[in-house]
């Protein structure tokens, strides 16, 4: 599976870059007050994308042999991850204001580069290390 | 009436006639069946394998999980290879290079094609000569072989150890490190896996084909389909086109009877529910527990496929293997299924008739108990069994019988079969003043019992063996259990219950409904009960085997093919007055039933079904495809649908979150049609094309299986895996907010019971 390291080590960038391009998108038109950015299809990509690239991240922690619980990094990204999602998940429906959702999704997004800063570095701490 | 007279008439010559010749065949099977010498010796008088070895390593196979760590005569998991076929052509290649190197003075590799052909030639008819005499029950082989067979065994012995050597080819097959503690055992092994592969090459007596009608595909020791297998094949697509044409003419005739005007209200909104169906509940929440914990195990599984002996960094094989988490994914799938059955057979009983009996409520608590009992009694034993902690003599009883489906050790498989018949009890007290009353529901009430009967009753064959049975017998009654359940009973129990509840809720005639039923029970059981000998085409079996099971199994594909009609009456039902969109979710999940009975039944089914291409197809991946799509696609959701139409007897003034639900169905379709179409359908086929091109073994073997191609199809089940465990999660959480802080919005008129006037 070796063989296949860049293509998938490519699939899981395009897919974070995907990820967290669209939640910026879905985010900011909903503070504008859009209502699309709730729309089935916009979900649906967003499940799809996710989808695709947690198996790649699957595909890459067992080809370079490296695991979260095991290694720091990945153990600190799967943590970011889960705060990641919880923040989102308030930014973009669960906030009961618009001042809670605006916090949550700029907090989520401040996750989000931190997360792409402990992969750059294979470090937990990031782009402090 | 009349007509219900004669179709049950019918139905019973059907039964009878069908297992007179499964009977029948059963005795043939035993007669045929490839001997078990009491040695093994060369022309030289060494003994190379005793029967006691060979059982005993038949035991020892069945304590590290038999069918649930590669296959024999193809039947058992895909990860690692098929035991038969690779002995077989490993003990080929040491044959070619013995007489190579003494013939040549060079190997057999490094011979030119041409010289590599004329040594095959040579090995050919010494290899499938039968040397078996009955007079002296041994096997007589020539030194030349039984240094072959040493040198395989010593392979085996490295493989099933500890050898740093062979970690690699381990962790392909996903085997543990020891799988088989004991070196004795190990030799034992190999005596029988041995014996497996020689009733696959040796030709019977008086005859060019193999015990095992020349399965496995291999040319290198003559091993080629024989023409009988082409000739059942072509009769058996023609049964199944005449089939249809004469199903097809049926509907056509039949298709304008009168519909009923459904009622005004739901009439099970007025069933009062009992204290022993208010105690059905704790079922279904176990059937949640279970599926959830089968996929966590089928994920598991599913890894061991890409690392062999661990999970992102944990050493799982230690704590673990492959062949228990695939043991328990195959187990638990029959079991939350048969609990949601039994689940919705004690609620339904008493809702029919009208009538609690005494102690009802207590029997269901107690067989409930015996459930968790044989569930946790049976998988720790299964443990101690991989692990090679019970030991042969406590296996067969409490460890793991290897067998696949029928895994349980005996104890739990007695305990099981009481347990089955305690809930046949519980059910048929139940209904039985509803049976007594008479009445024009008596027919189909009576059927939907006669299945219940049926299913309890025919695990029963799956008790049949003993220990020392022979293999091919232990396939023979293995699969009466497997198949008879999901070809047979189950698809009737399925029909019966979907008409009986439509007719209980008013949207169907009894009369009409009943001869529905009745008519498909027949058409079922018609290709259901000796379809069950196409899992016996290659098992030591004659070919009379081939030729009823080819022309009964393409039988079976039959009603599946029209099923499209059920779908539509299904759904159209479903929307016949308002308040059945009280029964929205029940419906669309039986719709998805008719649905996945043509794709994962029918479509999937067929394609492995007829002799040729399974001769090719046995335990490839196209198998699990079969597998996954007609186990779940059909019974798993069937299951679901019964146990929410249940839970709307149980919860009825509660409302449903309705997205939950929606994302449990779309997600449990949807995930399903990935793993199916993204892995197991590609990859099947790829081993399939492998298999035609250089034989069986090579299609199962780890240097196809470890390729990046077959590795990034394993990979692409993630996707599909993942929405499916959606489903499961969505599922759980609907049940769960069920009881725990549910909804107290108001049902909507038309849904509730208020809409009653």
């Amino acid at each position: 599976m070796i063989q296949f390291y860049p293509q998938v080590k490519l699939v899981h960038v395009v897919a974070v870059l995907l990820s967290g391009g669209l939640f910026f998108l879905r985010g900011l038109v909903l503070h504008l007050g859009g209502q699309w950015a709730m729309a089935a299809p916009l979900r649906y990509l967003s499940y799809t994308i996710d989808t695709v690239l947690l198996t790649a991240a699957l595909m890459l922690a067992t080809m370079i042999r490296q695991y979260p619980f095991v290694h720091g990094w990945l153990t600190m990204k799967v943590v970011l991850l889960v705060a990641y999602i919880v923040l989102g998940t308030y930014a973009l429906k669960r906030g009961r204001t618009r001042r809670t959702r605006v916090i949550c999704w700029l907090a989520a997004l401040a996750v989000y580069a931190f997360i792409i800063s402990v992969a750059r570095a294979h470090h937990p701490a990031g782009v402090f290390a | 009436m009349r007509s219900t007279r004669h179709l049950w008439l019918g139905l019973g010559a059907l039964l009878l006639g069908s297992f007179a010749v499964l009977l029948w065949i059963g005795g043939e099977i035993h007669r045929v069946k490839p001997p078990i010498p009491s040695a093994v010796v060369t022309t030289d008088g060494e003994l190379v394998y005793s029967r006691a070895q060979i059982e005993k390593g038949r035991q020892v196979w069945q304590s590290i999980g038999g069918h649930q760590l590669g296959s024999i005569w193809g039947h058992g998991s895909y990860v690692a290879p098929d035991w038969t076929a690779d002995w077989l052509h490993r003990e080929a290649l040491a044959w070619l290079d013995i007489d190579a190197r003494r013939h040549t003075g060079r190997a057999y590799d490094a011979l030119t094609e041409h010289e590599q052909a004329s040594f095959v030639a040579r090995l050919v008819p010494r290899i499938r000569e039968n040397t078996y005499r009955a007079e002296t029950d041994t096997i007589t082989i020539t030194p030349d072989r039984a240094t072959a067979i040493a040198q395989v065994a010593e392979h085996y012995m490295k493989l099933f150890g500890n050898d740093p050597e062979l970690l690699e080819l381990r962790k392909a097959y996903a085997m543990k490190n020891d799988t088989v503690t004991d070196p004795e055992h190990r030799h034992a092994l190999t005596a029988f896996i041995w014996w497996t592969a020689w009733a696959a090459v040796t030709q019977r007596p008086g005859k060019s084909i193999t015990y095992t009608n020349n399965w496995p595909y291999d040319p290198l020791v003559g091993n080629a389909p024989p023409a009988h297998l082409l000739i059942w094949t072509v009769f058996s697509v023609l049964f199944l086109i005449a089939g249809i044409a004469l199903l097809a003419w049926h509907y056509a005739r039949h298709r304008d009877e009168a519909r009923l005007a459904p009622p005004t209200s739901d009439p099970l909104a007025l069933v009062r529910v009992t204290p022993s169906m208010r105690a059905t509940a704790k079922y279904f929440w176990l059937v949640v527990a279970l599926l959830l914990v089968q996929i966590l195990m089928g994920a598991i599984t599913a890894h061991y496929q890409v690392e062999g002996q661990e999970a992102y960094g944990i050493a799982l094989a230690e704590i673990l293997p492959y062949s228990l988490s695939r043991t328990w994914h195959t187990q638990l799938a029959v079991l939350w299924i048969a609990t949601a059955w039994l689940g919705t057979g004690l609620y339904i009983a008493p809702a029919v008739s009208g009538h609690e009996p005494r102690y009802q409520r207590l029997g269901v608590n107690f067989l409930f108990v015996c459930l968790l009992v044989i569930v946790l009694g049976a998988f720790a034993g299964q443990w101690l069994a991989v692990m090679q902690k019970l030991g042969l003599e406590k296996n067969f009883w409490f460890g793991h019988q290897g067998w696949e489906f029928v895994d349980l050790g005996r104890f739990w498989q007695w305990f099981l079969f009481i347990g089955l018949g305690l809930w046949l009890v519980l059910v048929g007290r139940a209904l039985m003043p509803a049976i007594r009353k008479g009445g024009e529901s008596r027919s189909i009430v009576t059927l939907l019992f006669l299945s219940t009967v049926c299913i309890g009753l025919f695990y029963g064959a799956g008790l049949a063996w003993s220990e020392h049975t022979h293999l091919s017998m232990v396939e023979y009654w293995r699969w009466w259990v497997v198949h008879l359940w999901v070809e047979g009973f189950f698809e009737v129990f399925a029909t019966a219950v979907i008409a009986f509840l439509f007719t209980r809720l008013g949207l169907l005639r009894t009369t009409t409904a009943t001869i529905a039923v009745l008519f498909a029970t027949i058409v079922f059981l018609a290709g259901g009960v000796l379809g069950t000998l196409h899992h016996l085409y290659f098992s030591g079996t004659p070919t009379a085997v081939i030729a009823l099971g080819a022309s009964f199994s393409a039988l079976e594909v039959v009603p599946l093919a029209l099923v499209g009609f059920e779908a539509y009456q299904t759904f159209k039902l479903g929307q016949a007055t308002p308040w059945m969109q009280r029964y929205r979710w029940p419906i669309l999940f039986f719709t998805a039933v008719a649905f996945w009975n043509l794709v994962g039944a029918g479509l999937f089914g067929f394609l492995i079904n007829p002799p040729l291409p399974l001769y090719y197809m046995q335990g490839l991946n196209l198998t699990p495809l079969h597998g996954h799509t007609a186990l779940f696609g059909v019974y798993g959701l069937l299951g679901i649908g019964l146990m929410l139409f249940c839970l709307r007897g149980l919860k009825p003034n509660q409302q449903w979150n309705e997205r939950v639900l929606s994302t449990s169905f779309w997600a449990f379709n949807i995930g399903l049609a990935g793993m199916a179409l993204m892995t197991l359908l590609p990859m099947g086929v790829i081993q399939l094309s492998a298999a035609i091109e250089h034989g069986y073994w090579y299609a199962r073997s780890a240097e196809l299986m470890q390729q990046p191609i077959i590795q990034l199809l394993v990979w692409l089940r993630v996707p599909g895996d993942t929405i499916f465990s959606v489903g499961a999660l969505a599922l759980a959480w609907f049940v769960f907010r069920l009881w725990v802080r549910p909804s107290r919005k108001p049902l909507p008129i038309t849904e509730g019971a208020e809409a009653q006037p």
